[in-house]
């Protein structure tokens, strides 16, 4: 089964005309079944089976376009043991065979955010047990000597942006120790097309046009995001119907996020607007275009502490360090 | 008809909307921001609900 575009044409499977199907849902585009998910930018209703084949698929075609994964490679996936990075976890472990010599080592992050992360951590090793995926656990106790909660303490407003600082630095850190070539996050649609309001909201060209993706820097580990083209609703769809998805307690510091307010502000649009993510996105892609070699694109110093890739003097996990008095 | 929330409170309807989507548009929630499912199965925002159909609505978006 393969798309063509958003026109929501479909070739490998005949495609059936809607019809009234058993239990009164909505028929399967490809096949007649009773549909679980509606597509509304190609206005194709699925079933299970072709949902979890169309998302493969589709992950695949991403990966093969965008040059994110070669034989040989070794992917550190970022596994939270949430629902995004169970999928990318389950789907690069099909695709795998696609890459003759890759392999794939999961890391999973402990911040230490007490009553949320346990559940997740629990998820984590029974998903990697089952699909017998190397794991390895590293924490910010280990990074920075203190748990999230701790750290926090009062500066929680400004959570998500030190959380996320710390746990791109012992991700990093985690999958270079892992040897591996590349690394996978699980970001999707939604995460990206968010990502690109944020920044455009807060004038932040540089952060905008910046990507550790594919380019030709050696200060970085390469970051690729297989699923960024998947929203999130087909994803946790996916997981549903091969009986992968668990509901996960939320993050307690959710509610200081900015990315809250966006998700919200851009669901609704893209519910009113269906193709509203994928237009950001694309959008995003042209300004990059434009900006290729411009003095936009912010050079890259090395840390005078630590010597990892930064903008300026100092890293950001230096600086926090020394805001800690460390 | 029995209708979880995301919340897990439960909501017992005689008269049901007819469609999931006029279910999550009755309850105010966005339908890219949860999964609906009917007796069990995962179902679409045309499904047809009503009768003694246990209807679970469980919300997709987490984290910062």
């Amino acid at each position: 089964m393969t798309r063509s575009g958003s026109s929501g044409s479909r070739t490998g499977d005949r495609i059936v005309e809607p019809r009234a199907a058993r239990g009164e849902s909505p028929a399967c585009a490809c096949c007649g079944e009773p549909a679980v998910v509606y597509q509304p930018v190609t206005r194709l209703h699925l079933c299970g089976t072709h949902l979890v084949r169309d998302v493969e698929e589709r992950v695949l075609a991403t990966i093969q376009e965008t040059g994110q994964i070669y034989p040989g490679d070794r992917i550190a996936v970022g596994l939270s043991g949430g629902k995004d990075s169970t999928a990318l976890l389950v789907i690069l472990s099909r695709l795998l065979p696609t890459w003759p010599g890759a392999s794939l080592v999961a890391i999973t992050v402990d911040e230490g955010i007490a009553g949320y992360r346990a559940d997740t951590m629990r998820a984590a090793e029974s998903l990697t047990e089952r699909l017998g995926v190397e794991h390895r656990i590293v924490s910010f106790r280990e990074l920075i000597g203190n748990d999230l909660d701790t750290l926090l303490t009062g500066r929680e407003t400004q959570a998500c942006t030190i959380c996320g600082i710390l746990r791109k630095k012992a991700l990093a850190d985690a999958a270079r120790a892992a040897g591996a070539t590349a690394i996978a996050t699980g970001h999707n649609l939604d995460d990206e097309a968010q990502s690109v309001l944020m920044n455009a909201f807060r004038g932040d060209l540089p952060r905008l046009v910046r990507t550790t993706g594919t380019g030709t820097s050696t200060a970085f580990l390469p970051r690729i995001k297989p699923l960024m083209a998947i929203p999130e609703k087909e994803i946790a769809s996916y997981l549903f119907v091969q009986d992968l998805f668990s509901v996960l307690p939320e993050c307690p510091y959710t509610k200081y996020a900015l990315r809250a307010e966006i998700r919200t502000l851009l669901s609704d649009y893209e519910c009113h607007h269906p193709g509203t993510m994928q237009h950001l996105i694309e959008s995003k892609r042209t300004i990059e275009r434009y900006c290729a070699g411009t003095p936009v694109m912010e050079p890259l110093h090395r840390c005078r502490e630590c010597g990892d890739p930064c903008s300026g003097d100092l890293c950001q996990v230096c600086r926090f360090r020394r805001s800690l008095g460390k | 008809m029995k209708v979880i929330l995301p919340d897990q409170s439960v909501r017992l309807m005689e008269d049901g909307p007819g469609t999931v989507g006029a279910l999550l548009h009755e309850i105010g929630a966005n339908p890219l921001e949860v999964i609906v499912s009917r007796n069990g199965k995962l179902v679409p925002e045309q499904a047809a609900i009503g009768g003694d159909d246990e209807i679970r609505i469980v919300r997709i978006a987490h984290g910062g």
